[in-house]
């Protein structure tokens, strides 16, 4: 391959807090699946709509208020442009929670009846566990989850004999916050049509380091959070099919999502004003416009092997360490950068905590996903997760950080 | 150099924690739960006349957890189990407020150093949840399972 790398010192330098010294050493961050940082084009963008266009969207007529709506309506057309869907499948959440919450709740308080099926899988996050768990106790569906694999996949031929002519829904997360598998999503969402079931995929830990685009996918709702994609917190999208939106009723009333209000009842909007009842978070949503703007002006194939050239290197340096335990699948282009271990003999949160000492930055816990933790027979894992302004000797840092963890513990 | 001296007591306690195990039968017995972490803590002790007379701790947690427990378990023999609570309450004041420890409690020190982590400042406090899930009726804890049982 002749193409040249990524340039990763040029973006880290359009992240202004990558410059944070932590006890004395640079900050080497990486908890990106957590959240990631943000470049300065996106705090611009913040701060220029606070100093120059806020105002209320849609009800206004003085220039602010259009200017504001305007701003508004393009960050939502950036988002469908994004992932290849039309405006009006875009509804603004504060997240991905809100908006897998949205979903269930919407389609599932009028789709679920006794005896239909909800099929998740064992490496969901709570945020796609939890809201179905609501819904099928107000409607007597019943959950069904698809086996993990020692190997951290999902069990394929589990998958299949689960969608059946029961499931109205296959909820699933296209890669997991835990393991960093990418699931075969195409596959399942044909399966689950198939049968007549909807599909709901769980973006927030592909939309980072996977082009998405829902017209191939097929999927019926999609979810993800802007603040895993370089932009802001408080800001997310739901994305669903034009039609089933407008076939669902409102799950919050308020202003802005109705026709015409009398004392009794109200008529709705279509979609997506329907379900973005209240003054919309506007500045973060214009936010997340930039965010797209600027990774779309990354180069995509020198992102993807920046991603994959940073799995390897940190699935090889952890595996190289005596006592460590490398949780899911071997290498990309089945994984994304988000890496889960545990360290023979030291509790999660002593190996975060000695990591931090020495300036890298990681989760430990149970990550939003307990079943998948009693899965993996583990309390708590150690994460590290990568970002497009990740570099080979964060990399190298982190290793080493893990070895000093063990000496400090007296298992190195 | 106090915070590097401090966290090798912490983690010898974690490498050899005092009292721990499980006494059986136990007079007394209560378990908590870190929902935020699913650390594991259980506290079995035997009493004479209102007093501690023996306990254990068993710990499926972090060091600090750990640690908290062992040096908590070195103290409390011969402990009246009415003391407790003020016992408790001075040592959340230095752990969440920076209190002064009472000379009763002057031991578990070293445990400050977790301080700076407020994350953590949780871990510490662990064995007292269940200490006092033993000894009293347990509030209701929105992070804490907490089951109780007098044999």
């Amino acid at each position: 391959m002749t193409r040249p790398p990524l340039d990763v010192e040029r973006i880290r330098r359009d992240f202004p807090i990558l410059r944070r010294m932590i006890d004395g050493q640079p900050l080497a961050y990486l908890d990106n699946a957590a959240t990631t940082q943000k470049p300065r084009a996106v705090i611009e963008s913040l701060v220029k709509f606070y100093e120059r266009h806020n105002a209320n969207v849609h009800r206004g007529v003085h220039t602010l208020a259009e200017e504001a709506s305007a701003l508004y309506e393009e960050a939502r057309s950036k988002v469908a442009r994004f992932i290849g869907a039309a405006p009006e499948e875009i509804v603004f959440t504060r997240g991905t929670t809100q908006a897998i919450n949205l979903a269930a709740r919407a389609w599932g308080s009028r789709n679920l009846r006794p005896g239909d099926e909800v099929l998740l899988t064992a490496m969901e996050h709570h945020s796609n566990i939890v809201p179905w768990q609501l819904v099928a106790a107000e409607t007597g569906a019943t959950l069904r989850y698809v086996p993990v694999t020692d190997g951290g996949e999902l069990d394929l031929a589990e998958a299949e004999r689960l969608i059946g002519a029961r499931t109205r829904m296959l909820a699933i997360t296209h890669a997991s916050n835990v393991l960093g598998t990418v699931n075969p999503v195409e596959r399942l969402i044909r399966r689950a049509h198939a049968q007549g079931a909807r599909v709901l995929v769980d973006a927030a830990q592909s939309v980072l380091h996977r082009r998405l685009n829902v017209a191939l996918l097929d999927c019926d709702f999609l979810a993800f959070s802007g603040h895993k994609m370089l932009g802001p917190m408080g800001i997310g999208v739901l994305y669903g099919k034009r039609a089933l939106l407008d076939s669902l009723e409102p799950v919050e009333g308020g202003g802005g999502m109705v026709g015409v209000v009398e004392a009794d009842r109200s008529t709705w909007r279509e979609s997506p004003a329907r379900f973005e009842a209240g003054t919309p978070n506007v500045a973060d949503a214009v936010a997340l416009g930039a965010a797209i703007d600027y990774l779309l002006g990354l180069d995509p194939a020198g992102l993807l092997a920046h991603e994959a050239d940073l799995t390897a290197r940190t699935l090889a340096a952890l595996r190289e360490l005596p006592g460590v335990r490398v949780f899911g699948p071997p290498a990309s282009p089945g994984r994304v950068g988000v890496i889960s271990f545990a360290v023979e003999g030291i509790h999660a949160h002593d190996v975060a905590q000695l990591l931090d000492e020495q300036g890298v930055a990681v989760r430990a816990g149970n990550h939003c996903c307990q079943p998948l933790m009693r899965r993996l027979g583990v309390a708590a894992t150690v994460r590290a997760s990568v970002a497009p302004y990740t570099t080979a000797a964060e990399i190298d840092r982190l290793a080493a950080a893990v070895t000093r963890a063990q000496h400090v513990f007296g298992r190195g | 150099m106090d915070s590097a001296f401090y966290r090798e007591q912490i983690l010898e306690h974690a490498r050899h924690p005092r009292n721990s195990g499980r006494l059986d039968p136990a007079d007394a017995r209560a378990a908590v739960t870190n929902a935020l972490c699913g650390d594991e803590l259980e506290v079995t002790l035997n009493l004479s006349r209102g007093s501690i007379r023996e306990l254990r701790f068993l710990v499926r947690g972090c060091s600090i957890a750990q640690a908290s427990a062992s040096m908590l378990s070195e103290l409390l023999a011969g402990v009246e189990l009415a003391r407790l609570g003020e016992l408790g309450r001075a040592f959340r004041a230095m752990m969440q407020d920076g209190a002064v420890l009472p000379p009763a409690l002057a031991t578990l020190a070293p445990l400050a150093a977790v301080r700076q982590h407020r994350s953590r400042v949780r871990c510490a406090l662990l064995p007292w949840e269940a200490l006092e899930a033993c000894v009293a009726p347990p509030e209701p804890v929105s992070t804490s399972k907490v089951q109780k049982r007098h044999p």
